[in-house]
């Protein structure tokens, strides 16, 4: 593996959603869009908080950092447009997070035992732990529970 | 208003234009392609003519209408998609399915330059509901699919109780006669 090569593979952005600093692999980050309106119309599916418009895309918006973490996503400003996969297919999606994040480079480390199977390993950053995320994997996990209890509600 | 502009610009590219009636319920906006749309009524000019249809498992249709000898089953678009309660004013009968629905007012009709999918981030009953979504004057609109508001299950289940409720009256009016 060439260095070029090796420090895309452990580049990440570093992000903040309400109180909750987290960390992405850059592979899946697209950009860091600026503020945009947040389109809403009833559905069903839950994480989704309504739809932006984006370089001539409309991409769904997840409200997919766990609840108690995340501000209010019109507080929020900027969106994180980063690939999630759906099965064989990828789609570009967002999602809010406070300010303009960062890129950092580092070697990720295994989950400690007990942490959500979201979260694939930790990043050692100034002293802080942060937590790296698979996207794809919590809104999979996320939007998997409310189906079990019963039709969804109604979301604006 | 830059990146807006832009939008507009890459999301009308490439598509052919499409005449939909963008119609509102409880403040949400709808489109709906205009060539799915028979007739626009007042729902006063309507109602002397409804049925009460008692299903209430499917508490979005409550009447049914006559209309050229069919009967068409009175959809609550409120209802439908889970919207607050308001009080509609019009009535959409559709074209090609024995359905009409309730909506609060008709915006205006005009042109959208493409049909977006929805995204596979939605997987509930939108996916039914909808044929995809619109951008028109810096809005997303969801545009919605006709045959959507009811399905065939309901169509069926709709059927079996008009059928009951038809019966009722004729048994009524034989007594009253």
């Amino acid at each position: 593996m060439s260095a070029a090569e090796k420090s895309r593979v452990n580049s990440f952005v570093l992000l903040r959603a309400g109180d909750r600093r987290f960390a992405l692999p850059a592979s899946v980050v697209a950009e860091l869009a600026p503020p945009l309106q947040l389109h809403t119309f009833p559905h069903t599916s839950p994480l989704v908080a309504g739809v932006i418009v984006r370089r001539g895309r409309i991409l769904p918006v997840y409200d997919a950092v766990p609840a108690p973490s995340r501000g209010n996503i019109s507080a929020q400003r900027f969106f994180l447009i980063a690939r999630c996969e759906f099965g064989a297919a990828s789609e570009l999606s967002a999602i809010p997070v406070d300010g303009e994040g960062e890129l950092a480079t580092g070697e990720i480390e295994l989950p400690p035992a007990g942490l959500p199977k979201y979260v694939v390993g930790t990043l050692a950053i100034g002293g802080e732990s942060l937590e790296v995320l698979d996207l794809g994997a919590l809104i999979a996990l996320q939007s998997a529970g409310p189906q079990e209890h019963g039709p969804r509600e109604v979301q604006r | 208003m830059k990146f807006a502009v832009q939008d507009a610009a890459k999301l009308r590219r490439g598509s052919r234009p499409e005449s939909v009636i963008l119609f509102s319920v409880a403040h949400q906006m709808f489109a709906i392609a205009a060539d799915s749309v028979q007739e626009i009524r007042s729902a006063d000019s309507v109602s002397g003519a409804a049925h009460e249809i008692d299903r209430p498992e499917m508490s979005k249709v409550r009447h049914t209408i006559e209309r050229n000898h069919r009967t068409y089953y009175v959809v609550n678009a409120g209802a439908h998609f889970g919207l607050p309660t308001t009080r509609p004013t019009l009535v959409l009968i559709l074209r090609q399915l024995r359905a009409a629905v309730l909506v609060d007012r008709i915006e205006r009709m005009t042109e959208i330059s493409a049909v977006h999918p929805l995204s596979r981030a939605f997987t509930g009953q939108e996916r039914r509901w909808y044929r995809g979504l619109a951008y028109l004057d810096d809005r997303v609109i969801p545009v919605v699919q006709p045959s959507g508001f009811l399905t065939a299950d309901e169509f069926r289940r709709l059927d079996g109780a008009a059928k009951a409720a038809a019966s009722q009256r004729e048994m009524e009016g034989a007594v009253q006669a």
